[in-house]
């Protein structure tokens, strides 16, 4: 849910990266970190293992500016992506407005991408969510790659809301703006 | 399309909170003080001359808060009301006002915990009134669709000639 200040001019929506681990929602969010307007940004805050991998979250505050004299800023975040780590997703996903599902297009990911698109709606319906009244964007990412599933065939595994898929490679950046995009203007729409 | 109702603040509720803030700055001799939301989106601060980066420590503060709700229930606790941290020359102090906000509090050596501990708690009594009902005060007040076509354009112009 947004946060409206009136009394400030802001308003706040809270963005969220969702996926198995290893899908490339870090790599998402700090290909964007890398190449907006450092005007445009806040500082990115990642809370990852030695390993680099997500133990927390990641967070990077985006601002859109001044619109209708409201200053409105998306904050992004991303969930660990390892099947253990639930607990730590169920925290990051409070106050949602939307959500970000990363898919790994590369066939043998296709138990962990269910995996956790199911977990994706049980921990939505468990904090009194409707994923079909948040923003939500399928990304299907490393469409680089070869073995990977055909867009028809991931979107009938993961798209049963009919919710916009953008293909992507999140490493070069392909899509990944484009994915943001079309969330950002959702959460909006949801609340207008 | 359904819409979704989110933590409205008007301007009579942030100044209520505002004044309130720097009377318990005040009084308990902090050096800064933050309303954030407990999805970690800051509402309002207080501060003379030291400015955290906002942003970063709400969301932190907040996550750290909810966690501490999650270590509750695994140890059959119903809740922890507050989150401390005790550092060298200076302490956290989260707490929580409502369902929805949180209040942190950061100070020096120069104050004790229990008078933090103990206005704080005044301060929330205050507060907590405050943001009940809030959403049936605030219900005239919505983001319009001139907002979202604005904010539409922006975004495009935000993101423009980025994609890789």
């Amino acid at each position: 849910m947004p946060l409206i200040n009136f009394a400030a001019r802001e308003i706040n929506y809270k963005i969220v990266y969702y996926g198995c681990g290893l899908c490339g929602k870090t790599t998402n969010i700090q290909y964007i970190h890398r190449k907006i307007n450092p005007s445009a940004r806040g500082k990115l805050v990642s809370i990852a293992t030695e390993e680099e991998r997500t133990l927390y979250f990641d967070f990077l505050p985006l601002s859109l500016g001044t619109v209708k004299g409201m200053q409105t800023r998306f904050h992004l975040y991303t969930v660990p992506g390892q099947s253990y780590y639930n607990a730590s997703r169920k925290l990051v996903l409070q106050g949602v407005d939307g959500v970000i599902f990363c898919a790994d297009s590369q066939i043998t990911r296709l138990d962990e991408n269910v995996e956790s698109y199911l977990n994706l709606w049980d921990n939505l319906i468990a904090q009194g969510d409707d994923l079909t009244k948040l923003g939500f964007v399928i990304q299907m990412n490393k469409r680089d790659l070869t073995d990977i599933f055909s867009v028809e065939d991931l979107n009938e595994l993961l798209n049963h809301t009919q919710s916009p898929v953008i293909e992507a490679c999140a490493v070069s950046g392909l899509g990944v703006f484009e994915t943001l995009k079309i969330v950002c203007k959702q959460v909006i729409a949801k609340t207008a | 399309m359904a819409k979704r109702k989110g933590l409205v603040i008007n301007d009579r509720q942030l100044d209520l909170c505002d004044d309130l803030l720097r009377k318990l700055k005040d009084v308990t001799g902090s050096t800064f003080l933050a309303l954030i939301s407990t999805s970690g989106q800051p509402i309002t601060t207080a501060s003379d001359d030291y400015h955290p980066e906002t942003l970063s420590l709400a969301s932190l503060a907040a996550s750290s808060f909810a966690a501490t709700q999650q270590l509750a229930s695994i140890l059959d606790e119903k809740e922890f009301t507050l989150l401390f941290h005790e550092g060298k020359s200076s302490n956290l102090h989260v707490s929580q006002v409502s369902d929805q906000v949180l209040l942190i509090i950061t100070f020096g050596r120069e104050t004790q915990v229990g008078k933090v501990r103990l206005y704080t708690q005044r301060a929330i009594e205050v507060l907590r009134p405050i943001f009940e009902g809030a959403d049936e005060e605030n219900e005239a007040l919505a983001v319009d669709d001139d907002y979202e076509a604005t904010a539409g354009k922006a975004i495009d112009d935000l993101f423009a000639d980025l994609e890789g």
